[in-house]
């Protein structure tokens, strides 16, 4: 018993790793339309700053530089290639990130080749127990911060200008720019903070018990796709929800992955994406998603 | 009142708009708007009047629509290729067809969404403060989302929201669509309003009528050039601007549908209903109805959705049977026989939904409806025989000048696929005409087109009765049209004949008024 609540715990945790880099996703969706499959190579790219660079400058300044250099990144990629090509239709747009992330990833792991880059944070490979549940520091930190990013991020949307003209641009976008709002702009915002985003998950997702940045953590972040998927594409709660939920079917389909052996080995990799169909066989669009509507 | 500049704060010039690299738009469209005026452009459907308000707010590019020449220019300062959000910072702003006001973001929140167009916030606090004091609504249902608010409400939302950025010109495009005539009402006393205060309006509108009420002055657009231009109460004398845009509802007495009928000798036979009632099941369709139409007149059948008119027509051409009651056309008793005898008897009738052979020529089309006219055979026929040449020259000349009636004749050897969707419902009014009935039944002859559209099936309906003498049936939902052509008018409600008259006494029918206004009327 013990073993299934830490390891659910654990789930949690990561879940809210995901969740950050899910809400991303989703902001980009709900600000532009665009379903951008370059956030995985864009949370690897800030990863990799992040390790490159806390030996020479420290960490705090490295995770700092590290945050900007993925939200530059993710905004050029709105800048430069989005915005020059926004009338074209939704898979086209799609296709294009795909694109943009297969070429960043593809340099990354090549500048990383086989080494296993430590992200040299302080917290190092501390663990917490309470009641008999042992959790990695480093994820409590995550959760926390998840929390608050989340929660600050929410009363944003709700409360400020910036807010407001997001959400008139989710829902008619030429109706907002006729109202004065400027698209181009309320487009790089979530783009941009969808690449701070990501960043944070990287350097949390390449923190103990990671072993450090590896060319596969780009893989690993994929797995938020199917929390947003399953949250919802337009759901920021949504997405909190569906990483939560892919945490805790993930981490636990690892811990038992013995017993789960006549599955085949891999599980956990997997689970994710089972639990995104089974979802949409119910619920087409997500959990928390707007259903799709056409008028005859 | 108003303020008295002859400046010009809007100043549009000889403007070009293509879509898709081809579909001329506007071909030279000149309008100069004063500041401090209400300008009104009028005009059909498809006359260019959202193509300019596009252009003008920078819209054109998401609709694959290019400026191609001309300018636009506000207080002096060039539009074209700006960014429609900086053209609404410059101090114009547009309420888009349709309201699309923010239905997930509460009332407040799509006050705000306008306001941050905004100079800064004391501006917005004023524009606030106005707004509300406009629409007093708005603030009592601040905190609900803008969805649940009623059409009306959401038309006062989509123009405070405009208000909110404090612009100079407001743009509204079709702000009476869909709505009742009491809150149109509502609506031109808050563009006057508006308009008191300083600020300059253009108003699109179909509603000629709310419009010319409220404007200084008018243009009006067609097949994307400006038609006519001037006051707006020069435009609503005008013989043209009424005949088209202000129809026989608004303007009962405009004479036409008094005028004695031509009558030339009839071939028809007079249509007599009596106590007609139709049963499906439980659910009386028709309940003891009665009405004749006389031989050369144009009769209206007109009611609210699911009175019992198409109803009655199914029962006058044969595909319903009555329960109770006879319907005689000359010495016939119609009730009794099939569709295709009720045609032979010369009754016509074309459908709601277009129902022609899409691959045919026009002319082929209409050859189809001399059928019951032709006396040679399959076999002559398709030896082309001389006699059956003959025949066949015959029914094309014939064909010819029935198509001439109805302006057909240029479009005879165009595939019928290939034409609009005015002109189609043409092609079927031809083919009715074509089997050479003496009485006509018109299934919703103008359903779905556009004002121009209406005006030529009005033009064909009214030759062809002048020609051929013949009587016709009209249902019909589009109040203006029917009371421009009919010279007697039926009412049902809820299956039962509620009024029966002259176009000008069904108008003031106080029964009519309520089936047609609610009990507000």
């Amino acid at each position: 018993m013990t073993e299934f609540v830490t390891l659910a715990v654990g789930g949690l945790f990561l879940g809210a790793i995901y969740a950050l880099v899910a809400l991303g996703f989703v902001t980009i969706f709900r600000a532009t339309g665009v379903i951008n499959f370059a956030q995985g190579s864009v949370l690897l790219l800030g990863a990799y700053v992040i390790g490159r660079l806390d030996d020479s400058i420290g960490f705090w300044p490295a995770v700092l530089v590290g945050i900007l250099a993925a939200a530059l990144a993710s905004l050029l990629v709105d800048v430069l290639l989005i915005r020059r090509v926004r009338d074209a239709d939704l898979g086209t747009l799609a296709i294009l990130t795909l694109g943009v992330d297969i070429l960043l990833l593809t340099e990354l792991t090549r500048q990383i080749g086989t080494d296993v880059i430590n992200i040299g944070a302080p917290w190092g490979d501390d663990v917490v127990e309470v009641a008999g549940i042992r959790v990695a520091e480093s994820r409590v930190l995550a959760g926390a911060v998840a929390l608050v990013l989340v929660a600050a991020l929410a009363a944003a949307v709700k409360l400020t200008d910036w807010g407001v003209a997001m959400r008139s641009a989710a829902e008619d976008g030429e109706t907002a720019s006729l109202m004065g709002i400027r698209l181009n702009r309320v487009a790089a915002g979530a783009w941009a903070l969808a690449g701070a985003l990501a960043a944070i998950g990287g350097l949390f997702l390449t923190s103990f018990p990671a072993a450090g940045v590896t060319g596969g953590i780009g893989l690993v972040a994929l797995a938020a796709i199917p929390a947003v998927v399953l949250g919802g594409f337009d759901s920021p709660g949504g997405a909190v929800i569906g990483g939560l939920v892919i945490g805790v079917v993930s981490v636990l389909c690892s811990g038992y992955q013995d017993e789960l052996s006549f599955l085949g080995r891999g599980t956990g990799a997997v689970a994710p994406y089972v639990v995104m169909l089974l979802v949409l066989l119910v619920r087409p669009s997500g959990l928390f998603g707007t259903r799709e509507l056409t008028r005859v | 009142m108003r303020p008295e500049h002859e400046d010009v704060l809007l100043d549009v010039r000889d403007l070009r708009v293509t879509y898709a690299g081809a579909v001329r738009a506007l071909d030279g469209v000149s309008l100069a708007v004063p500041g401090g005026e209400v300008v009104a452009v009028l005009g059909s459907n498809g006359a260019g009047k959202s193509t300019l308000l596009r252009a003008v707010s920078g819209t054109l590019r998401g609709q694959r629509g290019a400026i191609t020449g001309g300018s636009v220019a506000l207080a002096g300062r060039s539009l074209l290729g700006s960014d429609p959000a900086d053209i609404a910072r410059g101090g114009l702003v547009q309420v888009p067809e349709g309201r699309r006001i923010f239905t997930r973001l509460t009332v407040a929140e799509n006050l705000r969404a306008g306001g941050l167009a905004a100079r800064d916030k004391p501006a917005r606090e004023r524009a606030r403060g106005w707004v509300h004091e406009l629409f007093p609504i708005l603030a009592e249902r601040a905190r609900q989302p803008a969805g649940l608010l009623s059409g009306g409400e959401q038309q006062m939302l989509a123009i405070g929201r405009a208000l909110m950025a404090g612009p100079r010109v407001l743009l509204l495009d079709e702000p009476s669509l869909g709505l009742a005539p009491r809150i149109v009402e509502q609506l031109g006393e808050v563009i006057r309003e508006i308009n008191r205060e300083g600020v300059t309006v253009v108003l699109v509108e179909q509603n000629a009528a709310m419009a010319l009420a409220v404007a200084d002055r008018a243009v009006v657009l067609e097949v994307g050039r400006v038609a006519l231009e001037g006051s707006a109460a020069e435009l609503a004398e005008n013989e043209q601007v009424r005949d088209r845009y202000l129809g026989g509802v608004t303007e009962p007495a405009t004479g036409e549908a008094d005028e004695p009928a031509p009558a030339p000798a009839s071939r028809a036979g007079e249509l007599t209903v009596d106590r007609l009632t139709v049963r499906f099941g439980g659910i009386t369709a028709l309940n003891e109805v009665s009405f004749s139409v006389a031989p050369g007149s144009m009769h209206a059948l007109i009611g609210p959705n699911g009175a019992g008119k198409s109803t009655c027509l199914n029962v006058l051409s044969g595909v319903y049977a009555a329960s109770t009651g006879s319907v005689r056309y000359g010495d016939a008793e119609l009730t009794r026989l099939r569709p295709h005898r009720v045609a032979a008897l010369g009754v016509a009738r074309t459908f709601q939904n277009i129902s022609l052979s899409p691959g045919a020529t026009v002319l082929d089309n209409l050859l189809v409806a001399r059928h019951r006219l032709m006396r040679e055979g399959f076999v002559s026929g398709g030896l082309r025989l001389p006699r059956a040449r003959r025949e066949r020259a015959r029914h094309v000349e014939r064909v010819g000048e029935i198509a001439t009636l109805v302006q057909l004749q240029d479009v005879l050897s165009t595939p019928v696929g290939t034409l609009s969707y005015g002109m189609r419902k043409r092609v079927e009014l031809a083919r009715a005409l074509c089997a050479e009935p003496g009485l006509l039944l018109l299934d919703e002859p103008v359903a779905g087109m556009t004002q121009d559209e209406s005006a030529g099936m009005a033009r064909a309906i009214a030759a062809a009765r002048a020609e051929l003498g013949i009587s016709a049936l009209v249902v019909e939902h589009d109040m203006g049209f029917v009371m421009g052509i009919a010279d007697h008018v039926t009412v049902l409600d809820f299956g039962r004949r509620i009024a029966d008259g002259t176009p000008a006494e069904v108008q003031r029918h106080p029964e009519v008024l309520r089936a047609y206004l609610g009990s507000a009327a």
